[in-house]
Protein backbone atom coordinates (compact mmCIF):
# COMPACT_ATOMS: atom_id res chain seq x y z
CA UNK A 1 0.00 0.00 0.00
CA UNK A 2 1.26 3.20 -1.16
CA UNK A 3 0.27 6.79 -0.75
CA UNK A 4 0.82 9.70 -2.40
CA UNK A 5 0.06 12.82 -2.32
CA UNK A 6 -1.41 14.58 -5.28
CA UNK A 7 1.71 16.87 -5.58
CA UNK A 8 4.45 14.08 -5.22
CA UNK A 9 5.65 12.72 -8.40
CA UNK A 10 4.20 9.47 -8.86
CA UNK A 11 6.70 6.37 -8.77
CA UNK A 12 5.73 4.14 -11.78
CA UNK A 13 4.25 0.95 -10.59
CA UNK A 14 6.61 -1.96 -10.95
CA UNK A 15 3.85 -4.55 -11.35
CA UNK A 16 -0.16 -4.29 -10.98
CA UNK A 17 -0.38 -7.56 -11.53
CA UNK A 18 -0.82 -8.09 -7.82
CA UNK A 19 -2.43 -5.33 -6.77
CA UNK A 20 -5.29 -3.10 -7.34
CA UNK A 21 -4.10 -0.10 -8.38
CA UNK A 22 -5.82 3.50 -8.78
CA UNK A 23 -3.77 6.40 -10.56
CA UNK A 24 -4.55 9.84 -11.08
CA UNK A 25 -8.18 9.00 -10.63
CA UNK A 26 -10.19 12.16 -11.23
CA UNK A 27 -14.46 12.15 -11.40
CA UNK A 28 -16.44 15.12 -11.50
CA UNK A 29 -20.17 14.81 -11.31
CA UNK A 30 -22.30 17.68 -13.03
CA UNK A 31 -20.87 20.96 -14.12
CA UNK A 32 -20.64 24.54 -13.53
CA UNK A 33 -22.28 25.59 -10.57
CA UNK A 34 -22.91 22.31 -9.07
CA UNK A 35 -19.86 20.57 -10.36
CA UNK A 36 -19.01 18.18 -7.57
CA UNK A 37 -15.51 16.57 -7.06
CA UNK A 38 -15.93 13.24 -6.11
CA UNK A 39 -12.18 12.23 -6.82
CA UNK A 40 -10.09 14.47 -6.95
CA UNK A 41 -6.03 12.83 -8.24
CA UNK A 42 -6.53 9.46 -6.26
CA UNK A 43 -3.76 7.18 -5.64
CA UNK A 44 -4.34 3.72 -4.14
CA UNK A 45 -2.69 0.28 -4.53
CA UNK A 46 -4.00 -2.85 -2.33
CA UNK A 47 -1.98 -5.70 -2.36
CA UNK A 48 -3.19 -8.82 -2.39
CA UNK A 49 -4.95 -10.45 0.53
CA UNK A 50 -5.45 -7.25 2.21
CA UNK A 51 -8.29 -6.01 3.97
CA UNK A 52 -8.34 -2.34 2.96
CA UNK A 53 -11.25 0.20 4.41
CA UNK A 54 -12.22 3.00 3.17
CA UNK A 55 -13.56 5.76 5.48
CA UNK A 56 -14.65 9.32 5.37
CA UNK A 57 -17.50 11.55 5.56
CA UNK A 58 -20.85 11.36 3.16
CA UNK A 59 -19.39 12.36 0.19
CA UNK A 60 -16.46 12.38 0.16
CA UNK A 61 -16.29 9.65 -3.07
CA UNK A 62 -15.23 6.21 -0.91
CA UNK A 63 -18.38 5.17 -2.71
CA UNK A 64 -17.24 6.33 -5.96
CA UNK A 65 -14.15 4.81 -5.94
CA UNK A 66 -15.60 1.31 -4.89
CA UNK A 67 -17.64 1.80 -7.93
CA UNK A 68 -14.32 2.44 -9.83
CA UNK A 69 -12.81 -0.92 -8.73
CA UNK A 70 -15.97 -2.89 -9.77
CA UNK A 71 -15.91 -1.14 -13.42
CA UNK A 72 -19.51 0.25 -12.69
CA UNK A 73 -18.33 3.75 -13.26
CA UNK A 74 -15.20 4.93 -14.93
CA UNK A 75 -13.03 8.13 -14.26
CA UNK A 76 -12.75 11.01 -15.99
CA UNK A 77 -9.41 10.70 -16.53
CA UNK A 78 -6.28 8.55 -14.67
CA UNK A 79 -6.69 4.58 -14.34
CA UNK A 80 -7.80 1.72 -12.76
CA UNK A 81 -6.61 -1.88 -12.68
CA UNK A 82 -7.30 -4.86 -11.30
CA UNK A 83 -4.71 -7.73 -11.00
CA UNK A 84 -3.25 -6.01 -14.03
CA UNK A 85 -6.61 -6.09 -15.77
CA UNK A 86 -9.15 -2.90 -16.43
CA UNK A 87 -12.11 -3.24 -14.34
CA UNK A 88 -14.68 -4.48 -17.07
CA UNK A 89 -12.35 -7.52 -17.93
CA UNK A 90 -12.13 -8.31 -14.26
CA UNK A 91 -15.62 -8.24 -13.93
CA UNK A 92 -16.26 -10.29 -17.21
CA UNK A 93 -13.73 -12.83 -15.89
CA UNK A 94 -15.96 -12.72 -12.19
CA UNK A 95 -12.77 -11.24 -10.44
CA UNK A 96 -15.17 -9.00 -8.47
CA UNK A 97 -17.52 -9.92 -5.87
CA UNK A 98 -19.75 -6.89 -5.03
CA UNK A 99 -21.50 -6.86 -1.48
CA UNK A 100 -23.41 -4.05 -1.81
CA UNK A 101 -25.08 -1.34 0.93
CA UNK A 102 -28.28 -3.33 0.45
CA UNK A 103 -28.48 -7.08 0.40
CA UNK A 104 -30.04 -7.46 -3.20
CA UNK A 105 -31.45 -10.45 -3.01
CA UNK A 106 -33.65 -12.42 -5.36
CA UNK A 107 -36.35 -12.49 -3.81
CA UNK A 108 -38.31 -15.62 -5.34
CA UNK A 109 -35.03 -17.78 -5.35
CA UNK A 110 -34.01 -19.34 -1.54
CA UNK A 111 -31.05 -18.90 0.20
CA UNK A 112 -28.93 -21.81 -1.86
CA UNK A 113 -30.82 -20.35 -4.93
CA UNK A 114 -29.56 -17.01 -4.61
CA UNK A 115 -25.88 -17.92 -3.51
CA UNK A 116 -25.52 -20.16 -6.57
CA UNK A 117 -26.72 -17.40 -9.40
CA UNK A 118 -23.79 -15.92 -9.78
CA UNK A 119 -22.28 -19.83 -11.31
CA UNK A 120 -25.28 -19.57 -13.30
CA UNK A 121 -24.55 -16.82 -15.08
CA UNK A 122 -21.68 -15.58 -17.10
CA UNK A 123 -20.08 -18.97 -17.72
CA UNK A 124 -17.36 -18.02 -19.82
CA UNK A 125 -15.66 -16.28 -17.49
CA UNK A 126 -14.10 -19.40 -15.64
CA UNK A 127 -12.39 -19.84 -19.66
CA UNK A 128 -11.43 -16.23 -19.38
CA UNK A 129 -9.93 -15.97 -15.48
CA UNK A 130 -7.19 -18.59 -16.73
CA UNK A 131 -5.66 -16.64 -18.99
CA UNK A 132 -5.39 -13.62 -16.72
CA UNK A 133 -1.89 -13.61 -15.31
CA UNK A 134 -3.26 -11.34 -12.16
CA UNK A 135 -6.30 -14.00 -11.17
CA UNK A 136 -5.13 -16.38 -8.47
CA UNK A 137 -7.10 -19.96 -9.45
CA UNK A 138 -8.74 -21.33 -6.27
CA UNK A 139 -11.47 -23.83 -6.47
CA UNK A 140 -14.96 -24.00 -6.30
CA UNK A 141 -16.55 -23.49 -2.52
CA UNK A 142 -19.12 -25.85 -1.28
CA UNK A 143 -22.19 -23.35 -0.97
CA UNK A 144 -23.26 -25.13 1.81
CA UNK A 145 -20.49 -25.62 3.71
CA UNK A 146 -20.14 -21.97 2.82
CA UNK A 147 -23.65 -21.03 4.32
CA UNK A 148 -23.06 -22.73 7.09
CA UNK A 149 -19.72 -20.97 7.68
CA UNK A 150 -22.13 -18.03 7.83
CA UNK A 151 -24.06 -19.30 10.50
CA UNK A 152 -27.10 -20.01 7.62
CA UNK A 153 -27.39 -23.98 7.48
CA UNK A 154 -31.08 -23.76 9.45
CA UNK A 155 -32.11 -21.17 6.64
CA UNK A 156 -31.02 -22.88 3.26
CA UNK A 157 -33.85 -23.29 1.97
CA UNK A 158 -35.77 -20.14 3.06
CA UNK A 159 -36.81 -17.32 0.86
CA UNK A 160 -35.36 -14.06 1.43
CA UNK A 161 -38.45 -12.47 2.87
CA UNK A 162 -38.49 -14.60 5.58
CA UNK A 163 -34.44 -13.70 6.83
CA UNK A 164 -33.75 -10.97 8.95
CA UNK A 165 -31.80 -7.84 7.68
CA UNK A 166 -28.46 -9.63 9.20
CA UNK A 167 -29.50 -13.09 7.44
CA UNK A 168 -29.74 -11.35 4.05
CA UNK A 169 -26.77 -9.69 4.57
CA UNK A 170 -24.95 -12.80 5.09
CA UNK A 171 -26.46 -14.32 2.18
CA UNK A 172 -25.58 -11.76 0.36
CA UNK A 173 -21.72 -11.69 1.13
CA UNK A 174 -21.92 -16.02 0.94
CA UNK A 175 -23.09 -15.15 -2.25
CA UNK A 176 -20.15 -12.81 -3.71
CA UNK A 177 -18.03 -15.21 -1.98
CA UNK A 178 -18.85 -18.02 -3.54
CA UNK A 179 -17.17 -17.25 -7.28
CA UNK A 180 -13.70 -16.92 -5.11
CA UNK A 181 -13.59 -13.38 -6.12
CA UNK A 182 -9.88 -11.95 -6.59
CA UNK A 183 -11.54 -8.98 -4.46
CA UNK A 184 -14.68 -8.32 -2.66
CA UNK A 185 -15.90 -4.95 -2.61
CA UNK A 186 -18.29 -4.37 0.09
CA UNK A 187 -19.94 -0.41 0.22
CA UNK A 188 -21.27 -0.10 3.73
CA UNK A 189 -22.50 -3.32 4.11
CA UNK A 190 -23.42 -3.22 7.47
CA UNK A 191 -25.14 0.07 7.95
CA UNK A 192 -28.48 -1.14 8.28
CA UNK A 193 -27.62 -3.38 10.95
CA UNK A 194 -28.29 -2.96 14.34
CA UNK A 195 -25.20 -3.01 16.33
CA UNK A 196 -25.40 -6.45 18.03
CA UNK A 197 -25.95 -8.04 14.67
CA UNK A 198 -23.36 -5.80 12.93
CA UNK A 199 -20.54 -6.95 15.55
CA UNK A 200 -21.76 -10.93 14.92
CA UNK A 201 -21.97 -10.43 11.74
CA UNK A 202 -18.22 -8.69 11.33
CA UNK A 203 -16.62 -11.68 13.25
CA UNK A 204 -18.13 -14.05 10.61
CA UNK A 205 -17.35 -11.91 7.95
CA UNK A 206 -13.54 -12.03 9.54
CA UNK A 207 -14.00 -15.96 9.75
CA UNK A 208 -14.78 -16.40 6.47
CA UNK A 209 -11.27 -14.26 5.29
CA UNK A 210 -9.60 -15.76 7.39
CA UNK A 211 -9.47 -19.02 5.37
CA UNK A 212 -9.99 -17.46 1.96
CA UNK A 213 -7.59 -14.49 2.49
CA UNK A 214 -9.61 -12.95 -0.69
CA UNK A 215 -8.74 -8.61 -1.56
CA UNK A 216 -11.42 -6.66 0.56
CA UNK A 217 -12.19 -2.94 0.02
CA UNK A 218 -14.48 -2.09 2.37
CA UNK A 219 -15.95 1.16 2.68
CA UNK A 220 -17.64 2.06 6.07
CA UNK A 221 -18.68 5.32 8.44
CA UNK A 222 -17.63 2.82 11.04
CA UNK A 223 -14.38 3.81 12.90
CA UNK A 224 -14.62 0.63 14.67
CA UNK A 225 -15.82 -1.64 12.40
CA UNK A 226 -12.83 -0.14 10.34
CA UNK A 227 -10.48 -0.81 12.91
CA UNK A 228 -11.70 -4.23 13.61
CA UNK A 229 -11.91 -5.66 10.31
CA UNK A 230 -9.12 -3.72 8.29
CA UNK A 231 -5.26 -4.28 7.57
CA UNK A 232 -5.16 -0.64 6.43
CA UNK A 233 -7.76 2.23 6.62
CA UNK A 234 -7.89 5.29 4.25
CA UNK A 235 -9.31 8.20 5.32
CA UNK A 236 -11.08 10.75 2.58
CA UNK A 237 -12.07 13.98 3.10
CA UNK A 238 -14.61 15.34 0.82
CA UNK A 239 -14.75 18.62 -1.59
CA UNK A 240 -13.40 17.63 -3.06
CA UNK A 241 -12.82 13.69 -2.59
CA UNK A 242 -9.68 12.79 -1.84
CA UNK A 243 -7.22 9.77 0.42
CA UNK A 244 -6.00 12.33 3.29
CA UNK A 245 -4.15 9.50 6.00
CA UNK A 246 -3.45 5.74 5.35
CA UNK A 247 -3.44 4.15 8.87
CA UNK A 248 -2.12 0.85 8.98
CA UNK A 249 -3.85 -1.63 11.40
CA UNK A 250 -1.04 -3.69 13.32
CA UNK A 251 -3.25 -5.15 15.74
CA UNK A 252 -3.02 -8.95 16.10
CA UNK A 253 -5.47 -11.36 13.92
CA UNK A 254 -7.79 -12.97 15.18
CA UNK A 255 -9.64 -10.08 16.45
CA UNK A 256 -11.98 -11.47 18.80
CA UNK A 257 -14.87 -9.52 20.68
CA UNK A 258 -12.85 -8.60 23.62
CA UNK A 259 -10.39 -6.89 21.53
CA UNK A 260 -13.06 -4.28 20.96
CA UNK A 261 -12.19 -3.02 24.88
CA UNK A 262 -8.57 -3.01 24.98
CA UNK A 263 -6.25 0.52 25.12
CA UNK A 264 -4.60 -0.49 21.91
CA UNK A 265 -7.91 -0.49 19.87
CA UNK A 266 -9.25 2.55 21.37
CA UNK A 267 -5.42 3.82 19.97
CA UNK A 268 -6.31 2.82 16.56
CA UNK A 269 -9.81 4.40 17.00
CA UNK A 270 -8.43 7.74 18.16
CA UNK A 271 -5.65 7.87 15.19
CA UNK A 272 -8.40 7.87 13.06
CA UNK A 273 -10.93 10.12 14.42
CA UNK A 274 -7.96 12.31 14.42
CA UNK A 275 -7.27 12.18 11.02
CA UNK A 276 -11.11 12.39 10.20
CA UNK A 277 -10.94 15.49 11.99
CA UNK A 278 -8.04 17.22 10.65
CA UNK A 279 -9.43 16.14 7.29
CA UNK A 280 -12.87 18.19 8.18
CA UNK A 281 -11.36 21.27 9.45
CA UNK A 282 -8.80 21.53 6.35
CA UNK A 283 -11.57 21.68 4.44
CA UNK A 284 -11.54 25.11 2.75
CA UNK A 285 -15.57 25.30 2.56
CA UNK A 286 -16.75 23.27 5.60
CA UNK A 287 -13.41 24.30 7.56
CA UNK A 288 -14.95 26.58 10.18
CA UNK A 289 -17.57 23.97 11.63
CA UNK A 290 -14.94 20.83 13.10
CA UNK A 291 -16.72 17.61 13.06
CA UNK A 292 -17.11 16.55 16.98
CA UNK A 293 -15.32 13.45 18.18
CA UNK A 294 -16.87 9.91 16.98
CA UNK A 295 -19.55 11.85 15.00
CA UNK A 296 -18.29 10.50 11.94
CA UNK A 297 -18.74 7.23 12.52
CA UNK B 1 -22.80 -15.71 16.56
CA UNK B 2 -24.87 -14.71 19.06
CA UNK B 3 -27.35 -13.83 15.48
CA UNK B 4 -27.47 -17.55 14.96
CA UNK B 5 -30.44 -17.26 17.93
CA UNK B 6 -32.49 -15.14 15.27
CA UNK B 7 -36.95 -16.55 15.91
CA UNK B 8 -37.01 -19.26 13.58
CA UNK B 9 -40.89 -18.91 13.71
CA UNK B 10 -41.19 -17.98 9.56
CA UNK B 11 -42.02 -21.15 8.09
CA UNK B 12 -40.34 -23.19 5.35
CA UNK B 13 -42.54 -22.74 3.10
CA UNK B 14 -45.76 -20.03 2.65
CA UNK B 15 -47.73 -22.77 0.76
CA UNK B 16 -47.91 -25.48 3.68
CA UNK B 17 -48.00 -23.79 7.35
CA UNK B 18 -46.10 -26.57 9.78
CA UNK B 19 -44.95 -24.02 11.83
CA UNK B 20 -48.30 -22.66 12.28
CA UNK B 21 -50.53 -23.16 15.90
CA UNK B 22 -52.48 -26.51 15.01
CA UNK B 23 -56.03 -25.03 15.88
CA UNK B 24 -54.93 -22.51 13.06
CA UNK B 25 -53.89 -25.05 10.72
CA UNK B 26 -56.32 -28.33 11.10
CA UNK B 27 -59.10 -27.20 12.34
CA UNK B 28 -61.39 -24.24 13.02
CA UNK B 29 -63.62 -24.04 15.95
CA UNK B 30 -66.53 -26.08 13.94
CA UNK B 31 -63.79 -28.52 13.32
CA UNK B 32 -63.41 -27.98 9.59
CA UNK B 33 -59.96 -27.97 8.13
CA UNK B 34 -58.97 -24.48 7.25
CA UNK B 35 -58.97 -24.89 3.57
CA UNK B 36 -62.78 -25.43 4.21
CA UNK B 37 -63.14 -21.94 6.01
CA UNK B 38 -65.35 -21.04 3.71
CA UNK B 39 -67.87 -23.21 4.95
CA UNK B 40 -68.04 -21.82 8.32
CA UNK B 41 -71.62 -19.60 7.96
CA UNK B 42 -69.62 -16.42 9.25
CA UNK B 43 -68.01 -16.73 6.09
CA UNK B 44 -71.03 -17.26 3.95
CA UNK B 45 -74.07 -16.11 5.80
CA UNK B 46 -73.62 -12.22 4.97
CA UNK B 47 -73.19 -12.93 1.41
CA UNK B 48 -76.20 -15.39 1.06
CA UNK B 49 -78.59 -12.80 3.23
CA UNK B 50 -77.51 -9.97 0.62
CA UNK B 51 -78.67 -12.29 -1.98
CA UNK B 52 -81.89 -13.77 -0.42
CA UNK B 53 -82.95 -10.03 -0.21
CA UNK B 54 -81.54 -8.84 -3.69
CA UNK B 55 -83.68 -11.97 -5.33
CA UNK B 56 -86.58 -10.63 -3.23
CA UNK B 57 -86.38 -7.59 -4.42
CA UNK B 58 -85.91 -8.58 -8.32
CA UNK B 59 -88.90 -10.80 -7.57
CA UNK B 60 -91.20 -8.01 -6.54
CA UNK B 61 -89.89 -5.74 -9.41
CA UNK B 62 -90.30 -8.36 -11.69
CA UNK B 63 -94.05 -8.53 -10.65
CA UNK B 64 -94.53 -5.71 -10.71
CA UNK B 65 -93.24 -4.45 -14.18
CA UNK B 66 -92.12 -8.04 -16.29
CA UNK B 67 -90.19 -5.44 -18.99
CA UNK B 68 -88.03 -4.45 -16.78
CA UNK B 69 -86.63 -7.87 -15.27
CA UNK B 70 -88.24 -11.17 -15.78
CA UNK B 71 -88.98 -13.32 -13.07
CA UNK B 72 -86.14 -15.55 -11.85
CA UNK B 73 -88.04 -18.49 -12.22
CA UNK B 74 -87.90 -17.83 -15.75
CA UNK B 75 -84.58 -17.20 -15.99
CA UNK B 76 -84.15 -20.49 -14.60
CA UNK B 77 -86.65 -21.81 -16.78
CA UNK B 78 -84.43 -20.67 -20.00
CA UNK B 79 -81.65 -22.37 -18.84
CA UNK B 80 -83.04 -25.28 -17.48
CA UNK B 81 -85.22 -25.87 -20.92
CA UNK B 82 -82.15 -26.32 -23.10
CA UNK B 83 -78.50 -25.99 -21.16
CA UNK B 84 -76.72 -27.40 -24.28
CA UNK B 85 -77.60 -23.95 -25.99
CA UNK B 86 -76.12 -21.90 -23.49
CA UNK B 87 -73.05 -24.02 -22.88
CA UNK B 88 -72.48 -24.19 -26.50
CA UNK B 89 -72.61 -20.35 -26.96
CA UNK B 90 -70.61 -20.15 -23.76
CA UNK B 91 -67.75 -22.23 -25.45
CA UNK B 92 -67.60 -20.06 -28.59
CA UNK B 93 -67.55 -17.02 -26.70
CA UNK B 94 -64.76 -18.27 -24.51
CA UNK B 95 -62.82 -19.32 -26.93
CA UNK B 96 -63.02 -16.23 -28.88
CA UNK B 97 -62.07 -14.51 -25.27
CA UNK B 98 -58.81 -16.95 -25.03
CA UNK B 99 -57.48 -17.02 -27.79
CA UNK B 100 -57.59 -13.38 -28.54
CA UNK B 101 -56.17 -13.13 -24.73
CA UNK B 102 -53.35 -15.78 -26.03
CA UNK B 103 -52.61 -13.31 -28.99
CA UNK B 104 -52.74 -10.33 -27.03
CA UNK B 105 -50.65 -11.97 -24.22
CA UNK B 106 -47.61 -12.81 -27.10
CA UNK B 107 -47.74 -10.04 -28.63
CA UNK B 108 -47.52 -7.39 -25.45
CA UNK B 109 -44.98 -9.50 -23.70
CA UNK B 110 -42.54 -9.44 -26.72
CA UNK B 111 -43.22 -5.72 -27.20
CA UNK B 112 -42.93 -5.26 -23.40
CA UNK B 113 -39.02 -6.71 -23.35
CA UNK B 114 -38.45 -4.70 -26.51
CA UNK B 115 -39.34 -1.52 -24.62
CA UNK B 116 -37.69 -2.42 -21.81
CA UNK B 117 -34.58 -2.96 -23.48
CA UNK B 118 -34.46 -0.51 -26.12
CA UNK B 119 -34.67 3.32 -25.53
CA UNK B 120 -35.29 3.59 -28.97
CA UNK B 121 -38.34 1.37 -29.09
CA UNK B 122 -39.61 2.71 -26.11
CA UNK B 123 -39.76 6.29 -27.28
CA UNK B 124 -41.56 4.78 -30.11
CA UNK B 125 -44.08 2.77 -29.02
CA UNK B 126 -45.14 3.92 -25.62
CA UNK B 127 -46.67 7.44 -26.65
CA UNK B 128 -48.56 5.21 -29.17
CA UNK B 129 -49.31 2.40 -26.76
CA UNK B 130 -50.67 5.11 -24.25
CA UNK B 131 -53.08 6.89 -26.61
CA UNK B 132 -54.37 3.96 -27.88
CA UNK B 133 -55.16 2.75 -24.28
CA UNK B 134 -57.67 5.14 -23.58
CA UNK B 135 -59.43 4.85 -26.68
CA UNK B 136 -62.68 3.19 -25.97
CA UNK B 137 -61.34 0.20 -28.14
CA UNK B 138 -65.12 -1.30 -28.08
CA UNK B 139 -65.70 1.42 -30.39
CA UNK B 140 -63.41 0.11 -33.58
CA UNK B 141 -65.41 -3.12 -33.53
CA UNK B 142 -68.12 -2.35 -35.99
CA UNK B 143 -65.42 -1.08 -37.94
CA UNK B 144 -63.62 -4.40 -37.76
CA UNK B 145 -66.54 -6.25 -38.45
CA UNK B 146 -67.18 -4.00 -41.69
CA UNK B 147 -63.48 -5.13 -42.73
CA UNK B 148 -63.36 -8.46 -41.41
CA UNK B 149 -67.12 -9.60 -41.80
CA UNK B 150 -68.71 -11.96 -39.06
CA UNK B 151 -66.07 -14.63 -38.27
CA UNK B 152 -63.76 -15.08 -35.65
CA UNK B 153 -61.43 -12.58 -36.90
CA UNK B 154 -62.59 -9.18 -35.66
CA UNK B 155 -63.77 -10.84 -32.39
CA UNK B 156 -60.05 -12.03 -31.86
CA UNK B 157 -58.69 -8.60 -32.66
CA UNK B 158 -60.96 -6.65 -30.50
CA UNK B 159 -60.18 -9.17 -27.66
CA UNK B 160 -56.33 -9.30 -28.27
CA UNK B 161 -56.30 -5.18 -28.25
CA UNK B 162 -58.05 -5.13 -24.97
CA UNK B 163 -56.06 -7.48 -23.63
CA UNK B 164 -52.46 -5.50 -24.86
CA UNK B 165 -52.10 -2.46 -23.35
CA UNK B 166 -52.81 -3.99 -19.85
CA UNK B 167 -50.08 -6.54 -20.39
CA UNK B 168 -47.91 -4.06 -22.05
CA UNK B 169 -47.89 -1.17 -19.17
CA UNK B 170 -47.56 -3.68 -16.82
CA UNK B 171 -44.93 -5.88 -17.57
CA UNK B 172 -42.72 -3.40 -19.64
CA UNK B 173 -42.36 -1.61 -15.77
CA UNK B 174 -41.89 -4.49 -14.53
CA UNK B 175 -39.32 -5.66 -16.09
CA UNK B 176 -37.67 -2.12 -15.35
CA UNK B 177 -38.52 -2.68 -11.33
CA UNK B 178 -35.47 -4.59 -10.66
CA UNK B 179 -33.53 -2.52 -7.62
CA UNK B 180 -30.08 -1.05 -8.77
CA UNK B 181 -28.16 -2.51 -6.35
CA UNK B 182 -29.46 -5.81 -7.79
CA UNK B 183 -28.51 -4.86 -11.22
CA UNK B 184 -24.85 -3.72 -9.73
CA UNK B 185 -24.21 -7.17 -8.52
CA UNK B 186 -25.02 -8.92 -11.55
CA UNK B 187 -23.19 -5.87 -13.67
CA UNK B 188 -20.32 -7.10 -11.62
CA UNK B 189 -20.72 -10.40 -12.27
CA UNK B 190 -20.85 -9.49 -16.37
CA UNK B 191 -24.60 -11.38 -17.10
CA UNK B 192 -25.34 -10.61 -20.08
CA UNK B 193 -28.53 -9.08 -21.33
CA UNK B 194 -30.30 -12.05 -21.99
CA UNK B 195 -29.07 -13.97 -18.59
CA UNK B 196 -30.38 -10.85 -16.68
CA UNK B 197 -33.57 -11.13 -19.07
CA UNK B 198 -34.22 -14.55 -17.80
CA UNK B 199 -32.69 -14.86 -14.40
CA UNK B 200 -33.68 -11.03 -12.93
CA UNK B 201 -35.33 -8.93 -15.02
CA UNK B 202 -38.81 -11.51 -15.64
CA UNK B 203 -39.00 -12.93 -12.50
CA UNK B 204 -39.03 -9.65 -11.36
CA UNK B 205 -41.78 -8.58 -13.50
CA UNK B 206 -44.10 -11.70 -12.55
CA UNK B 207 -46.07 -9.96 -9.77
CA UNK B 208 -46.95 -7.08 -12.44
CA UNK B 209 -48.00 -9.61 -15.03
CA UNK B 210 -50.12 -10.87 -12.22
CA UNK B 211 -52.06 -7.61 -11.81
CA UNK B 212 -52.53 -7.34 -15.37
CA UNK B 213 -53.61 -10.92 -16.14
CA UNK B 214 -55.85 -10.36 -13.25
CA UNK B 215 -57.74 -7.17 -15.22
CA UNK B 216 -57.32 -9.00 -18.62
CA UNK B 217 -58.79 -12.30 -18.03
CA UNK B 218 -62.76 -10.91 -17.76
CA UNK B 219 -61.77 -7.88 -19.94
CA UNK B 220 -61.25 -10.97 -22.72
CA UNK B 221 -64.85 -11.88 -22.31
CA UNK B 222 -65.59 -7.83 -22.33
CA UNK B 223 -63.70 -7.91 -25.53
CA UNK B 224 -65.39 -11.18 -27.48
CA UNK B 225 -68.91 -10.04 -26.08
CA UNK B 226 -68.99 -6.31 -27.50
CA UNK B 227 -67.22 -7.56 -30.99
CA UNK B 228 -70.15 -10.18 -30.79
CA UNK B 229 -73.04 -7.77 -30.31
CA UNK B 230 -71.14 -5.15 -32.96
CA UNK B 231 -71.51 -8.50 -35.63
CA UNK B 232 -75.31 -9.41 -35.33
CA UNK B 233 -75.07 -11.88 -38.30
CA UNK B 234 -72.47 -13.44 -36.33
CA UNK B 235 -73.91 -17.84 -35.88
CA UNK B 236 -72.83 -18.40 -32.17
CA UNK B 237 -71.59 -16.98 -28.88
CA UNK B 238 -73.50 -15.31 -26.02
CA UNK B 239 -73.08 -11.91 -27.32
CA UNK B 240 -75.04 -13.53 -30.36
CA UNK B 241 -77.59 -15.11 -28.09
CA UNK B 242 -78.25 -11.70 -25.92
CA UNK B 243 -78.74 -9.77 -29.17
CA UNK B 244 -81.10 -12.20 -30.97
CA UNK B 245 -83.32 -12.87 -27.67
CA UNK B 246 -83.16 -8.70 -26.86
CA UNK B 247 -84.61 -7.92 -30.32
CA UNK B 248 -87.35 -10.87 -29.59
CA UNK B 249 -87.96 -9.20 -26.61
CA UNK B 250 -87.09 -12.68 -24.67
CA UNK B 251 -85.80 -11.08 -21.18
CA UNK B 252 -85.67 -14.03 -19.81
CA UNK B 253 -82.50 -15.53 -22.50
CA UNK B 254 -80.83 -12.07 -22.20
CA UNK B 255 -80.32 -12.55 -18.53
CA UNK B 256 -79.61 -16.45 -18.58
CA UNK B 257 -76.75 -15.47 -21.08
CA UNK B 258 -75.63 -12.27 -18.63
CA UNK B 259 -75.72 -15.14 -15.61
CA UNK B 260 -73.62 -17.15 -17.89
CA UNK B 261 -71.11 -14.73 -18.46
CA UNK B 262 -71.15 -13.41 -15.34
CA UNK B 263 -70.11 -17.15 -13.77
CA UNK B 264 -67.44 -17.52 -17.05
CA UNK B 265 -65.40 -14.42 -15.49
CA UNK B 266 -65.92 -15.36 -12.30
CA UNK B 267 -64.42 -18.65 -13.12
CA UNK B 268 -61.64 -16.98 -15.44
CA UNK B 269 -60.84 -14.53 -12.41
CA UNK B 270 -60.75 -17.74 -9.33
CA UNK B 271 -58.21 -19.44 -12.31
CA UNK B 272 -56.02 -16.42 -12.60
CA UNK B 273 -55.68 -16.03 -8.89
CA UNK B 274 -55.33 -19.55 -7.66
CA UNK B 275 -52.22 -19.44 -10.62
CA UNK B 276 -51.32 -16.15 -9.05
CA UNK B 277 -51.03 -17.95 -5.65
CA UNK B 278 -48.79 -20.61 -6.33
CA UNK B 279 -46.21 -19.00 -9.01
CA UNK B 280 -45.76 -15.60 -6.58
CA UNK B 281 -45.62 -17.40 -3.34
CA UNK B 282 -42.30 -15.83 -2.67
CA UNK B 283 -43.93 -12.26 -3.20
CA UNK B 284 -44.26 -9.96 -0.25
CA UNK B 285 -47.64 -9.94 -0.26
CA UNK B 286 -48.27 -13.46 0.07
CA UNK B 287 -45.40 -13.94 2.95
CA UNK B 288 -47.81 -12.47 5.84
CA UNK B 289 -50.88 -14.25 4.93
CA UNK B 290 -50.13 -18.06 6.05
CA UNK B 291 -47.81 -17.11 8.97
Amino acid sequence: MTLTSPSAPTSAPSSTADSISIRGAVKIYGSGASQHVALQNVDVDIKRGQFVSIIGPSGCGKSTLLRLIAGLETADSGTAEVFGVTPERACAAKMIGLVPQAPALLPWKDVLGNVSMPAKVNRRADKLRRRIHGHLERPAPDMLDLLGKAGLTDAVHKLPAQLSGGMQQRTAIVRAFGVQPDVLLMDEPFSALDEFTRESIQEQLLDIWDENKTTVVFVTHSVSEAVRLSDKVLVMSARPGRITASVDITLPRPRSQAMLKTAEFHHFEDVIRDHLQTAWQENPITGSTPIPAGAAQ
Amino acid sequence: MSVMTEPATIQESPVTAPAAPPAQKSATKSGLPKQLGFLRPAYWLPLAVLLVALGFLWTITAADSPYLLPPLASVGEALAANPGFYLSNAWATLAVALVGLAIGFVASFILAVLVSELPIARRAIMPIAVVLSVTPLVAIAPALVVAFGFGPEPKLIVTALICFFPILINVATGLRSVSPAVLQVFTTLHASRLEMLWHVRMPSALPYLFTALRVVFPLSIIGAVVAELSAPGAAEGLGTVISVASSNNRLAVVYAAILCLAIMGSLLLLIITAIEDRVLHWHESRQGATS
